[in-house]
């Protein structure tokens, strides 16, 4: 048995439970004959890839569902060894280049290269192209960017791309103007719990209405995250009665405190304190970028009205420089001590203001 | 500055040194040819045509002069290029070099050869190395060679490895020791010379050279394998015991930044330790840890590759030796030793020769120049003598100490401590002094106010900006430090807070390390090449004046330490996607979710599940690979919890930290060996006496 996010989830895009006119779109373009490259984008937890294996099956039967992981190994030009986790079946597969780091180029050419070349020799296969499904596209490097931008048109006769992210921004231009943009938005609070309620059908116990509710609140239109708090929650307490709480991340209630303790005391013996725990945090492989986030988030819940709008800005300087910079730590810090300044002054300003 | 002051000096030195006989003034001027006799005329004529050969003519000519001597001795250091790769150096015993070369070698001016080579100390007593370290030295050979009081300790006593920067002794040490002790050197030295000299075609066609080329590791292990197992015919074995006495010696290392040449390097000297033939051949390494400069290749490995090195590129002894060995650090030479040697060398010097001996000024600053570099004081002791330094008179001691300092100047003489202290306690002219500080201080502190030239007022509405004249000189820093931006930044951030009183100040330090983090590009012709200026400025621009005193210690980066520790979560979060991609895979019931889970999702939304299904008694199906924990928990604790950073030392360098580097090869670093010496010195400068370096 596995988790019930990836149990019952939807198998064919009749079996979706939401965006059905994107269903019907997709439904069009696999019978079509004329497939595109793709680009799934939207907030995670939305449904993005669900949709694309739906398409997947569409396009080329359940034979697509007979997966294999393979091991392979590309040689960066230092020689050094690249380890990559690949899954496919006789029409698609699936890779993750940004698992490379900075070689990510050399993975998605060598790839696709090898790919493209080979014709499909299953003749029973419904369509001529293979699939190549490239996750995480947005943090794909410029130059990997680059390589496939050539590649996506030399090798259409015998390949399609499918590009899934978060959103399009960080997507070179002429990489979005050859593909066939499909946003996958998140699903309504209502949406989410008639999902929510359809699993807890198939798994076989009733969700009682307000706690169903007490997910979607939480859930923020994550689908996904819904799921595994259903899934978590019920394993906490079988029954689903009473006072629930939903016990949020350990991280993420790690955030907090660390707001907290932001907001509490503004002086360098208490930076150091907070830069202890953003290492812990670290440590612990959040994105420096969420916490960013949710750090902000909480501290702007606790701020007056006039200071949040310098807190957020400086929270957005401070995540540019993080992602052109190395040392992630300096820039959550920078921010940090800015705020805290920020905080400091305000209300010494108003200590004077009284004054007068 | 320097070099101005040379020029100006030297037609006047010129002038005074009239009186020198004429074979002086031509040394003089010629200074890297070591052969002015008449016989030599040949090799002059080399000089011109290839500097490259006409160093073994030199060699040649003083080998000659020592056959005729007949005596063996054969280790002048000027032999260095020329012989092959076995060099078998055996000591002469009683003869003195010095004496004998002036006696037996009248083409040869004595004034030609470095005084490094013809005063080089052959008694314990003239080595200004620390008694208790010679002692340590000395116990150790015993032992290696006669097993101790058991007799038992032979098969412990097997390397030796000899650090510590350069110019503070070691060859010296062994050398002394071998004379003493009786036992033969057997030295290794790489051959690079060789090819170039063999192109110009005057001794050996290159025919041959090609047929006879083996790579230099080969050479190498032969090296080990005959010296630790042949005997030496040719010696001077003068009695059957003394050639019994051996040692290897280890200056001249093989390529070991070069990761295969390194495991080959470890092979064979791990071949060396743990062959137990009765009479094996102990083996002296000396490392000198000089001129390395640390580096943080570190973060770019984790994103997952990129410009990181793939070693260290450092030598140092973790590098060079694998675990099991005894290391023997020195430290540098204090300066009242050095001051004797100095002495010492003066007196036989001038019992022999002509000239004046320098001034006790002019020692006093080649001492304090010469930051425990007993070569380069002698060195710039020499220079000393044959030049005349500008006056004698107070005025000019000035420039008598810029010229020394220009000589004697060493790439690297700054420790971490010290450069640390410099940046972050922030003097300023006009600071109010010490409490403890001495007279003299008082007065070094004024005498460096004078220097400085005020600062232009600035406009008013830049009046915030204004701060007194920094005491601090930006550019001998970046000279002198003994590691790299990226490194230093680290040190910076992590110890920078101690030394602010408002967060304000904070803001300002935090946000300068964001900025040079940040600028630049993402390729290595982007960096930005001004990063340590803007940084040590930066800095010294945040940070209050003064510093609050509060005897603030400095503490090493944690930020390797929790690097490493992000790695090994990144293992336990693989871990769990595979355990969840594997049970979506090979199950018929289960939906497939193109792509799997992605790393972040793992991370950031399945917290919850985990928890519940660790604390699930009856599992219906697999459980989660217990790694997850890694990343899934985290505890919030506000007092305990908090790492402490270990502590900088003023006598460690940089090197001992980055043992938390996640680049280093960790199979050859023995953490017992490497930690040991932290934990034994506990102490701290304080702050009082750091601002005096």
């Amino acid at each position: 048995m596995s988790l019930w996010v990836d149990q019952y989830r939807p198998r064919s895009l009749d079996a979706l439970n939401y965006h059905h006119g994107l269903s019907e779109r997709l439904k069009a373009l696999a019978a079509s004959g004329d497939f595109p490259h793709m680009l799934f984008y939207g907030p995670s937890g939305a449904g993005k890839k669900t949709r694309i294996s739906c398409t997947l099956k569409q396009l080329f039967g359940p034979g697509v569902e007979k997966l294999k992981i393979d091991q392979r190994v590309f040689l960066s030009p230092s020689k050094r060894k690249i380890e990559i986790n690949i899954v496919q079946s006789n029409y698609h597969i699936e890779i993750t280049p940004s698992e490379a780091g900075n070689y990510d180029r050399i993975v998605i050419q060598e790839l696709l290269k090898e790919i493209a070349q080979t014709q499909q020799v299953d003749m029973n296969a419904k369509q001529r192209f293979k699939v190549v499904i490239i996750n995480e596209a947005d943090s794909l490097s410029r130059d990997a960017q680059a390589a496939l931008r050539r590649t996506m048109e030399k090798y259409m006769s015998n390949m399609r791309i499918i590009l899934c992210a978060n959103s399009t921004s960080r997507l070179i231009a002429p990489i979005k103007s050859r593909c066939l943009l499909m946003r996958v938005a998140a699903p309504s609070e209502e949406e989410i719990s008639a999902v929510l309620q359809s699993v807890a059908k198939r798994v076989g116990f009733d969700l009682p209405p307000d706690a169903g509710a007490k997910i979607v609140e939480d859930s923020n239109g994550n689908l996904r995250k819904a799921i595994l708090v259903l899934e978590a929650l019920k394993m906490q307490s079988p029954d689903l009665t009473g006072p629930l709480s939903i016990a949020k991340p350990d991280w993420e209630v790690y955030c907090h405190k660390v707001a907290d303790l932001i907001i509490s005391e503004q002086s360098p013996a208490r930076v150091m304190e907070v830069r202890a725990k953003f290492y812990e945090l670290l440590s612990h492989c959040i994105p420096p970028t969420i916490i960013l986030k949710t750090v902000a988030e909480r501290v702007i819940e606790k701020v007056d009205e006039s200071l949040k709008a310098d807190i957020v800005h400086w929270a957005a300087f401070y995540e540019v420089r993080m992602r052109n910079g190395n040392k992630k730590i300096y820039h959550l810090e920078a921010w940090v001590v800015k705020v805290m300044s920020l905080y400091k002054q305000f209300f010494y300003n108003i200590d004077m203001s009284e004054f007068d | 500055m320097a070099p101005k002051t040379l020029a100006q000096t030297q037609p006047q030195a010129g002038g005074q040194k009239k009186s020198k006989s004429s074979t002086a003034t031509r040394s003089r001027t010629v200074k890297l040819d070591g052969e002015r006799g008449p016989s030599s005329s040949a090799s002059l004529k080399m000089t011109r045509l290839d500097p490259l050969t006409a160093f073994s003519k030199t060699s040649i000519t003083t080998m000659a002069v020592n056959k005729s001597n007949g005596s063996s001795q054969s280790q002048s250091q000027k032999a260095k290029g020329k012989r092959k790769a076995k060099k078998v150096a055996i000591e002469s015993d009683d003869e003195d070099e010095d004496e004998k070369l002036k006696a037996s070698s009248p083409l040869v001016d004595p004034d030609d050869f470095l005084w490094v080579d013809r005063y080089e100390p052959t008694t314990e007593a003239q080595l200004a190395v620390h008694a208790r370290k010679v002692e340590d030295v000395r116990r150790w050979f015993s032992e290696a060679f006669d097993g101790g009081p058991s007799g038992k300790l032979i098969k412990y006593r097997r390397i030796l490895a000899l650090t510590g920067p350069s110019g503070t002794g070691k060859t010296a040490t062994i050398r002394v020791l071998a004379k003493e002790m009786g036992f033969e050197i057997l030295e290794w030295r790489n051959t690079i010379g060789e090819a170039p000299s063999t192109l110009f075609g005057d001794q050996s066609s290159t025919s041959q050279f090609n047929a006879d080329y083996e790579g230099l590791f080969t050479k190498f292990e032969a090296f080990l394998a005959r010296a630790s197992t042949c005997h030496n015919v040719f010696g001077s074995s003068s009695s059957a015991q003394s050639s019994n006495r051996r040692i290897i010696l280890l200056e001249d290392l093989p390529n070991i930044l070069h990761p295969k040449t390194q495991t080959q390097f470890h092979e064979a000297l791990h071949a060396l330790v743990s062959a137990q033939s009765p009479n094996s051949v102990p083996v002296v390494i000396i490392i000198s840890d000089s001129g390395m400069r640390g580096e943080a290749s570190d973060e770019r490995r984790t994103d997952g590759g990129g410009w990181g090195k793939d070693k260290s590129q450092i030598i140092d002894v973790r590098t060079v030796l694998p675990k099991d060995l005894l290391g023997s650090h020195f430290n540098p030479i204090a300066p009242t030793l050095l001051r004797k040697a100095l002495g010492a060398m003066l007196n036989t010097h001038f019992s022999k020769s002509t000239g004046s001996a320098p001034s006790k000024e002019a020692l006093d600053v080649i001492v304090e120049s010469a930051n425990g570099d007993i070569r380069s004081a002698i060195m710039a002791l020499q220079f000393a003598c044959i030049i005349e330094l500008p006056g004698r008179s107070k005025k000019k001691l000035g420039a008598q100490r810029a010229v020394l300092e220009a000589v004697t100047r060493r790439e690297q003489s700054l420790a971490l401590f010290h450069l640390l202290g410099k940046v972050l306690y922030n003097k300023r002219k006009d600071d109010p002094p010490g409490a403890s500080a001495s007279v003299k201080d008082l007065q070094k502190e004024r005498d460096i106010d004078a220097a400085l030239k005020p600062c232009a007022k600035l406009p008013a509405h830049l009046r915030h900006h204004d701060r007194r004249t920094s005491r601090v000189d930006v550019d001998t820093l970046y000279a002198d430090s003994p590691i790299d931006t990226s490194l230093f930044s680290l040190y910076i951030h992590q110890n920078y807070t101690q030394f602010c009183n408002q967060v304000e100040e904070s803001e300002d330090v935090a946000d300068w390390l964001s900025w040079i983090d940040s600028s630049g590009g993402d390729m290595w012709y982007q960096a930005n090449p001004h990063q340590f200026h803007l940084l040590t400025l930066g800095t010294l621009h945040s940070l209050p004046s003064p510093v609050p005193r509060r005897s603030q210690k400095y503490f090493k980066p944690e930020f390797f330490g929790f690097l490493q520790k992000e790695k090994d979560a990144w293992d336990g979060v693989c871990a769990t996607r595979d355990w969840l991609t594997e049970s979506l895979i090979f199950r018929e019931d289960s939906g497939w979710r193109a792509g799997g889970w992605s790393k972040k999702d793992v991370v950031l939304e399945l917290g919850g599940v985990l928890k519940a299904q660790d604390a699930q008694q009856n599992q219906t199906f697999s459980k989660p690979p217990s790694l997850h924990r890694r990343f899934s928990q985290m505890v919030f604790t506000r007092t305990g919890n908090i790492v402490r950073a270990s502590q900088l030392d003023e006598r460690e360098d940089f090197q001992a930290d980055q043992e938390l580097d996640v680049n280093r090869d960790l199979d050859f670093v023995s953490p017992s060996l490497s930690s040991k010496p932290k934990e034994e010195k506990g102490g701290w400068l304080e702050s009082d006496d750091i601002d005096e370096f």
